[in-house]
């Protein structure tokens, strides 16, 4: 438990790949969820953007982002509580969650303005 | 192993005399000449025959590109028949990627990694045996289908239905299928090495921020393969099940789809691209610092970079797929993904560019190869995004401009970096300098030959010409173009021919090179040139990222043998097990000397492809035990094994042999195989829930064939085994092993009981698997649980016999720690697989 927690510190490497695979995580649930309901339940198109689908769709979205930013936020801080190698690992840690929030954030955006069947 | 008589050298202390542990280290690492060498196991001598082996491949897939260029020089030409032509196409793609881009590179990482990193080989030496022999006999496999002219003729992506046997009833896909399958194992086996090598291998106080980049560049490659090719892997087993046994994975009559094909090839195609370009913009991220003699800008942002790359790169694969019909919003979201990889991609080429501007950059030849990458591989990135652009996809799909971006960024962002890296290396190779002449002349016709064959078909592309067409009819406004790309494509040929001369006289006739002759900054040059087998007499303690820059008398003091380990008298091959993460020492790891064992494997192996090319099947299995049993054989002789490590005395102060510890990095390859183990069933998962959510013709029988009842006896068998050898790992790392024999023989009874409740429930199930998909990939699901569950049980056979042979115990408890993953791994894919297979097709019906 005390070699998990300290794993899940925000100076670990591990977050080198956490927010990566959130990315990763979240590209797939929204490229499958979209098929899958493509596949079982498509809205009719004169709908438009206003489905279901879309609304779900970003739903998770902002799951995702809001999740990221926190850890964005709070590798950025912790870097600056550390040097050395510390503080090389938040920082690093620290960009690579800002960039998976923006990844979302610019990925999710076609939700806003396509149909999801079409 | 060998044995030198002589009392241990104490650490720390000086050597009384550095011959004489030169001499020592040699007798223990050094080189069996005639026969024997193939028993090598050492990384200097296989990476470099990666490498050779690699461009020989190399020629041969550029002659075929000659050959097509030719035919495509002038209309109407007839200097091949169609079905050569394909046949010469397919080829030349396919050798390659598959033969000469992703081999070479990790030939060179073979080479250079223990030697950047202060370690005296990688971390499973006869893997990397096993790797080599897997690849030179699969490669020969493959190209000699050219000689017999049954070569694979669908292109090199083997789209079905062309590649099915219905449309390719000859042996080319097979060969392809088996082939390539067989060349993986290869790519498999250095990926686990070089992640274990690198994360657990590295020098005292190297830690991960210290460490250089090429190793950075290497681990997220090595980890991507390690993710990547599972998944192709899967589909070249499918299509290779429907072409030999009539399996309906990818015919939409039986339920099947050839869109599944597609997405399990892209799934590893499209990191396959930065697969070959990240070791390459590692060898750009090694050089530029050293020839602008300063470190480079922002080492953070290219961590940052690499990583990014890694993972952006998984999330791109739908972009060769954007006219197949998939909705709009879905291409929406791959279309931004592909626009997001050129973010890490851009950011490199600023630290680069920030890099030389800051510096005082010299022009040596290496550097104008890296100028040449710069120019064409910055071309080759834009108009990759213009193809992320879905409306422009659409219009230059399946033209010459797909052909030209692709061998801008393969070319430019692998050969021009690549040579680059060959030119730089090539003193610590050889000991011996290149010619400047030659060498410069070869870059200029490469550089401007390529530019006249690919910038040209560009323009082909958007005026319409279609890729791989055996000919075309003269007015289409393609002639000159085509003629002068062809022509400019054997003023490339000229300038490669020049540079592969520079390579081969520099053998003999290059100027003796000094000692670090570019002054490097990282460990490697502190070697002798050409290395020795061991790499360094003793390991020194890194407390920077350029080592040789703030220690110049580094290397003579290694070389004297000043730092650790500098101790040969035990006679075993040792280098530091250090943490992943400071560069702490933790253990020694022992490596296992050379060894007949891999190239045997191998060769039962080649027997067990030629046997299902040729449709002997009982042959085949046969092969397949003898491949098992010389497997197995190999594994016995490891940990407390007399002829691994028979006893465990080591230096006062040093810290306890691997195998003597819990702590050993065969967990960590364990861990990685699994890791790609795991991405070979996410993809047999996709494939399930794929073609019961898309195929238009998925039949699923109103009651499943398996039986619940039985298909939990087994998951429960299996369980149980697995909690009883988690218990038996806890007591040994509290140094008890009572009852260590009995409990390995109960949970490998518990193994193979659950593999008979299996095999029942398979057998009773009386599936249908040449009528209907999903009973095939029913089928293909229960195998891989039988396949993982035998050996699970036979492992575990094989440690109560050890621990009688007193090889395991509590003095020697590594091993069932190592199986113990696997077992792991077992239950939960078990589980996983009756949740899907039995459980949800009741639970949601057909």
């Amino acid at each position: 438990m005390t070699t998990t927690m300290q794993r899940l510190h925000l100076t670990h490497p591990l977050h080198f790949v956490i927010g990566l695979t959130l990315w990763c995580t979240w590209f797939v649930a929204v490229y499958g969820g979209h098929a899958v309901a493509c596949a079982v339940a498509p809205p009719a198109p004169e709908q438009g953007v206003f489905t279901l689908v879309n609304a779900l769709l970003l739903v998770v979205s902002f799951v995702a982002i809001g999740i990221l930013a926190a850890l964005t936020v709070g590798c950025y801080r912790m870097a600056k509580h550390h040097q050395g190698r510390l503080r090389f690992n938040a920082t690093v840690s620290a960009g690579l969650y800002l960039f998976s929030t923006l990844g979302v954030v610019f990925a999710a955006m076609p939700i806003i303005g396509i149909p999801p069947c079409l | 192993m060998t044995t030198i008589n002589r009392e241990v050298t104490p650490q720390g202390d000086l050597p009384e005399n550095p011959e004489r542990l030169h001499n020592d280290l040699h007798e223990i690492w050094g080189n069996p000449r005639g026969l024997k060498a193939l028993t090598i196991v050492n990384h200097t001598t296989l990476g470099l025959r990666f490498m050779v082996t690699g461009m020989v491949f190399f020629l041969i897939g550029g002659l075929l590109a000659m050959l097509v260029r030719t035919q495509l020089a002038l209309p109407d030409q007839d200097f091949m028949s169609p079905d050569i032509y394909n046949q010469v196409i397919t080829m030349h793609g396919t050798v390659m990627m598959f033969l000469f881009a992703i081999p070479m590179l990790e030939g060179l990482a073979i080479y250079m990694i223990p030697k950047m990193i202060g370690a005296r080989d990688l971390v499973c030496p006869r893997l990397t045996s096993l790797g080599y022999w897997c690849y030179l006999f699969g490669g020969i496999i493959l190209t000699f289908s050219l000689v017999l002219e049954m070569a694979p003729d669908s292109g090199w992506f083997m789209y079905t239905p062309l590649s099915s046997s219905e449309y390719s009833p000859n042996l080319g896909s097979d060969f392809w299928l088996l082939g390539i399958t067989f060349v993986e194992i290869s790519a498999l086996s250095a990926g686990v090495e070089l992640v274990v090598s690198i994360l657990r291998t590295r020098t005292q106080g190297m830690a991960l921020h210290k460490m250089p980049l090429f190793a950075w560049y290497i681990l997220a490659m090595a980890l991507m393969i390690v993710v990547g090719f599972p998944p192709l892997i899967l589909g070249s087993i499918l299509l290779e099940l429907e072409r030999a046994v009539g399996m309906p994975f990818f015919e939409v009559a039986g339920g099947g789809d050839p869109i599944l094909w597609q997405h399990l090839f892209w799934l590893f195609g499209h990191p396959e691209v930065y697969i070959i370009f990240l070791p390459a913009a590692g060898i750009v991220s090694t050089l530029i610092p050293v020839f602008a003699g300063r470190p480079i800008v922002g080492y953070g942002w290219v961590v940052f970079a690499i990583i990014t790359t890694g993972f952006i790169s998984f999330g791109l694969w739908v972009h060769h797929m954007f006219t197949v019909g998939i909705p709009q919003l879905a291409q929406a979201f791959f279309s931004a993904a592909s626009m997001l990889v050129a973010v890490p991609t851009a950011i490199q080429v600023f630290v680069w560019l920030a890099t030389l501007w800051l510096g005082k950059p010299k022009m040596k030849l290496p550097m104008l190869w890296i100028m040449g990458f710069l120019i064409i591989f910055v071309c080759g990135g834009l108009t990759g995004v213009m193809l992320a652009l879905v409306p422009f996809n659409w219009q230059v799909h399946d033209t010459h401009f797909v052909v030209a971006h692709m061998h801008y960024v393969l070319v430019g962002g692998m050969f021009f970096p690549l040579i680059a890296g060959l030119y730089y290396w090539l003193p610590l190779f050889s000991g011996r300098m290149p010619s400047e002449t030659l060498g410069k002349w070869g870059f200029w016709l490469t550089f401007l030959g390529f530019n006249g064959t690919f910038l040209i078909m560009h323009w082909t592309g958007l005026l319409g010409m279609p890729r791989r067409v055996y000919s075309y009819e003269t007015g289409m406004g393609w002639d000159i173009f085509n003629l002068l790309s062809s022509m400019s494509s054997f003023v490339m040929s000229a300038g490669i021919a020049m540079v592969l001369l520079d390579f081969a006289l520099h053998f003999r006739f290059g100027k003796p090179a000094k000692h670090n002759p570019w002054n490097a900054d990282t460990l490697e040059w502190a070697n002798s040139m050409p290395p020795s087998a061991y790499n360094f007499v003793s390991l020194p303690k890194i407390e920077t990222r350029h080592p040789l820059w703030d220690d110049p008398d580094l290397p003579r003091a290694m070389a004297a043998g000043e730092h650790s380990l500098a101790v040969a008298t035990h006679g075993r091959r040792e280098m530091w097990g250090t943490d992943p993460l400071t560069g702490k020492v933790r253990e020694i790891i022992h490596l296992p000397g050379n060894s007949w064992w891999p190239l045997f494997a191998a060769m039962a192996l080649a027997v067990v492809c030629i046997s299902l090319l040729t449709r002997l099947y009982p042959l085949a299995g046969i092969a397949v035990v003898i491949a098992a049993l010389f497997l197995l054989r190999w594994s016995w002789e490891n940990g407390a094994h007399p002829k691994a490590a028979p006893d465990a005395h080591v230096a006062p102060g040093d810290p306890s042999l691997h195998s003597r510890t819990m702590d050993g990095p065969g967990l960590w390859a364990m861990s990685i195989t699994m890791l790609a183990n795991g991405s070979f069933f996410l993809s047999y998962l996709f494939g399930w829930f794929y073609l019961w959510t898309v195929s238009p013709e998925w039949r699923m029988p109103e009651t499943s064939p398996l039986s619940l009842v039985g298909l939990v006896v087994a998951a429960v068998a299996l369980t149980v085994g697995g909690g009883i050898l988690e218990k038996l790992v806890r007591g040994l790392r509290q140094q008890r092993d009572a009852g260590l024999a009995i409990g390995m023989f109960s949970i490998s009874a518990l193994g193979f009981v659950q593999v008979g409740v299996t095999l029942w429930v398979l057998l009773s199930a009386n599936l249908a698997v040449t009528e209907t998909s999903h009973d095939a990939i029913i089928m293909v699901g229960l195998a891989y649980a039988l396949l993982h569950g035998g050996l699970g049980a036979v492992l575990t056979l094989l440690q109560g016999l050890r621990v009688g042979y007193g090889y395991v115990g509590a003095h020697a408890p590594f091993e069932p720690a190592v199986v113990a993953q696997l077992w792991r791994y077992n239950v939960v894919t078990f589980w996983i697989i009756v949740g899907a297979l039995a459980v949800l097709p009741r639970v949601i019906g057909s």
